[in-house]
């Protein structure tokens, strides 16, 4: 395969990845209706195949940014740097929704919109360390600085999020403990399992295709910068012309 | 005029450059005569909003003494008195000095000022919220750490936020978030030693703070000089 | 008198590796872009030891930019350029900043600061006495004024604080931006002055102006910055 030699030139959604992903979308959905009510909590346990998901891309995005900051660092090719911005941009999207549909959950499952627990502590503080990040980006103009000074933040901050996490934990938990991620049988029905998995494949589909599309958007700006810069462009000097002297008296 | 006598070693540039920002300081007034009335206004306030409950308050005290030192102790990291003009970057930069001595004098006088910064605000908060004192004498490693701490999370935000329009405001941002094991750290330590519990896992906790984010600011000062 | 390179084993400086007949400064095809703008563009110099360059341009023609990549605080976008031995982005440019001096357009003092603290500063950070910052303000006619925050100057008093930095530095590439305005006849001289002990040990002065006149006597050529690249200037009192 050869590379395009115009990234901005090529379709934007792409044709594989979009028809891949709405079926992974609609299997997904799929599961989530037929898969049974919960004993304690009814229908609104279809609320997890959601959100769970949602949680797990917010995260996967962060890891993104996060390794493409690094590679930034070291390589300092273009495209890592705009994998990272697009990669914390669909994150902090999937924050949002992740905060948003736990906030819905857990009004009738705890009787609260908003619980003080660790896992729902530090992904809110994530949310905002990631708007930080985009603000950061939003707030520097020239195009190496940006891409380096965010790559440095990228790579601190999410070097801050264990420590941060930890802490919250300790700090307070009420949240249900691990119930898929266990080493022997994961505590939870089978079909529910394989609905939740399916979840997680659709939402990590959907993060790749927001996160190329949004690479393919900043790359087509990028090349269109180039070409303006390889036509012929002033010199700064050149906005300064002779003042018309003797025009004013 | 003169030739280099000896080779001052990175402390002592760090000394003279935090010592520079301490004079600045002493001259300008605005992290001790400006941010800490503007913090202690905040514990003013805090009561009003909450209403005056002795107790309540007492119970709250010492969690709005840290939120305070927290929130505007970053605005002393990033006090403008403090910002270096372009040309004084490059007078810097040429004495020799690198980015990771820069970084670390610059944190040096940030422990400093947030140290004197809490501890004009710690009577502030005895005096208006009357808090439970048991175990006081654990306040002061943690005093020490939390500056040091603060200190290092508000340089790295000052080098990262440095030169553009929104510093002040996007600083913090970058900052607070990340601060929070400091703050849970600080009310954890009192808390622990107010109820007879080991208070050493918060303090610990502090400390790993404080050396992660000064292994991550040695790391990035390299990767933030602006120039070759 | 040829170059003389500080020893290697001359505490806090750093030995160069430049050898003698190998120009202070070297550009090849420089360019600098700040953001999207172009500010140099395809720009060559070459600045011997012992050469006084002068550097005219109108308004934002990039004069400050070309003194600022070579005092290696600026990193260039394309081409290749070495300063006193070092390339320009290389590992050693920050081993080599010391051995240059820049006098900005604006002074770099700190306002809060006298202009004593803000010399006492550059020498404990260079590794030098705090005493010969004072004899360095002395040189410059500012002994009288060392204890007067920098703040609290006029331009021209802030002028002569940077030359004494200058001085304190001993430096073999010396940078003046805009350097004479501001300065009475005394400073002029003592402008020429220190020009002349760089000159002397071997090392190379960039003097940046719009005003040829200013130039004229002081630089042995001069270049005029025109479309981002250095042309050569007749040295002519009309020159503009």
């Amino acid at each position: 395969m050869t590379p395009d030699p115009h990234p901005g030139s090529g379709p934007l959604f792409g044709r594989r990845l979009p028809a891949v992903t709405a079926a992974a979308v609609v299997a997904a959905l799929a599961a989530a209706m037929m898969s049974p009510p919960d004993y304690v909590q009814g229908e609104l346990v279809r609320l997890m195949y959601v959100h769970v998901p949602a949680a797990w891309a917010a995260y996967l995005s962060y890891a993104v940014t996060l390794a493409a900051s690094v590679g930034w660092l070291r390589r300092r090719r273009p495209g890592l740097d705009r994998l990272a911005a697009a990669s914390a941009e669909v994150g902090v999207f999937f924050t949002g929704l992740a905060i948003a549909l736990g906030s819905i959950w857990g009004r009738p499952t705890w009787g609260v919109w908003w619980a003080w627990d660790a896992r729902l502590v530090t992904t809110a503080l994530l949310f905002f360390v990631y708007l930080g990040y985009l603000a950061l980006r939003r707030a520097i103009p020239d195009p190496v600085l940006r891409a380096r000074r965010s790559a440095v933040f990228g790579v601190v901050a999410f070097a801050q999020v264990p420590l941060v996490h930890f802490s919250v934990l300790w700090w307070r938990t009420l949240h249900q403990p691990p119930t898929v991620l266990r080493p022997s049988d994961p505590a939870i029905d089978h079909t529910m399992l394989i609905a939740l998995l399916l979840g997680v494949l659709a939402f990590t589909l959907l993060h790749a295709l927001f996160v190329r599309t949004r690479c393919r958007i900043a790359a087509a700006r990028d090349a269109l910068d180039a070409d303006d810069e390889t036509r012929y462009r002033p010199v700064a000097g050149a906005a300064v012309s002779a003042p018309e002297v003797g025009s004013h008296v | 005029m003169s030739r280099p006598t000896t080779t001052p070693t990175p402390l002592a540039r760090c000394l003279a450059l935090a010592a520079k920002d301490l004079r600045v300081e002493r001259r300008s007034g605005e992290a001790l005569l400006v941010i800490a009335p503007f913090g202690a206004v905040a514990l003013l306030l805090a009561p009003l909003a909450v209403g005056v409950d002795t107790p309540l308050l007492a119970e709250l005290g010492p969690a709005l003494y840290w939120l305070v030192v927290l929130l505007f102790g970053v605005l002393v990291t990033l006090r403008g008195s403090a910002v270096d003009g372009p040309h004084q970057r490059a007078m810097l930069a040429l004495t020799g000095v690198g980015p990771r001595i820069l970084l670390a004098g610059r944190t040096l006088g940030n422990v400093a000022l947030l140290l004197g910064f809490e501890l004009l605000l710690a009577p502030v908060a005895v005096l208006l919220y009357n808090p439970d004192l048991t175990g006081w004498p654990w306040l002061l490693p943690v005093l020490v750490l939390v500056a040091g701490g603060l200190a290092v999370l508000g340089s790295i935000a000052d080098a990262l936020a440095a030169g553009l329009d929104g510093r002040t405001s996007l600083g913090p941002l970058l900052t607070a978030p990340i601060a929070v094991p400091l703050l849970l750290g600080a009310t954890g330590v009192l808390n622990a030693a107010r109820y007879d519990r080991p208070p050493w896992p918060w303090l610990l906790l502090v400390v790993t703070v404080d050396l992660v984010a000064a292994l991550l600011a040695a790391w990035c000062a390299t990767h933030m000089e602006d120039v070759a | 008198m040829p170059h003389t390179a500080p020893s290697r084993d001359q505490p806090g400086v750093v030995a160069t590796t430049r050898p003698a007949d190998e120009p202070c400064a070297r550009l090849d095809g420089i360019a600098v872009t700040v953001g999207r703008t172009p500010i140099l563009r395809n720009l060559d110099l070459v600045l011997n030891a012992g050469e006084v360059i002068g550097v005219l341009g109108g308004n934002g023609s990039g004069k400050s930019t070309l003194l600022r990549l070579l005092a290696t605080l600026v990193r260039p976008s394309r081409g290749r350029g070495a300063v006193l031995g070092h390339e320009l982005g290389g590992p050693g440019t920050i081993a080599v900043r010391p051995r240059i001096a820049l006098v900005g357009h604006l002074p770099a003092l700190y306002p809060q600061l006298t202009l004593a603290e803000n010399l006492h500063l550059v020498a404990r950070l260079t590794g030098r006495e705090e005493r010969s910052a004072d004899r360095a303000l002395a040189l410059v006619g500012l002994a009288g004024a060392a204890h007067r925050r920098a703040e609290s100057c006029s331009q021209g008093m802030a002028r002569r604080a940077e030359l004494a930095r200058v001085v304190l530095a001993e430096p073999s590439l010396l940078l003046l931006d805009e350097i004479h305005s501001g300065l009475d006849r005394d400073a002029v001289e003592l402008v020429d002055e220190v020009v002349t002990g760089v000159r002397g040990r071997g090392g190379a002065c960039v003097l940046v102006s719009h005003e040829p006149d200013r130039l004229t006597g002081v630089a042995d050529r001069l270049v005029r910055i025109v479309d981002g690249r250095a042309r050569p200037e007749p040295q002519a009192v009309d020159a503009r």
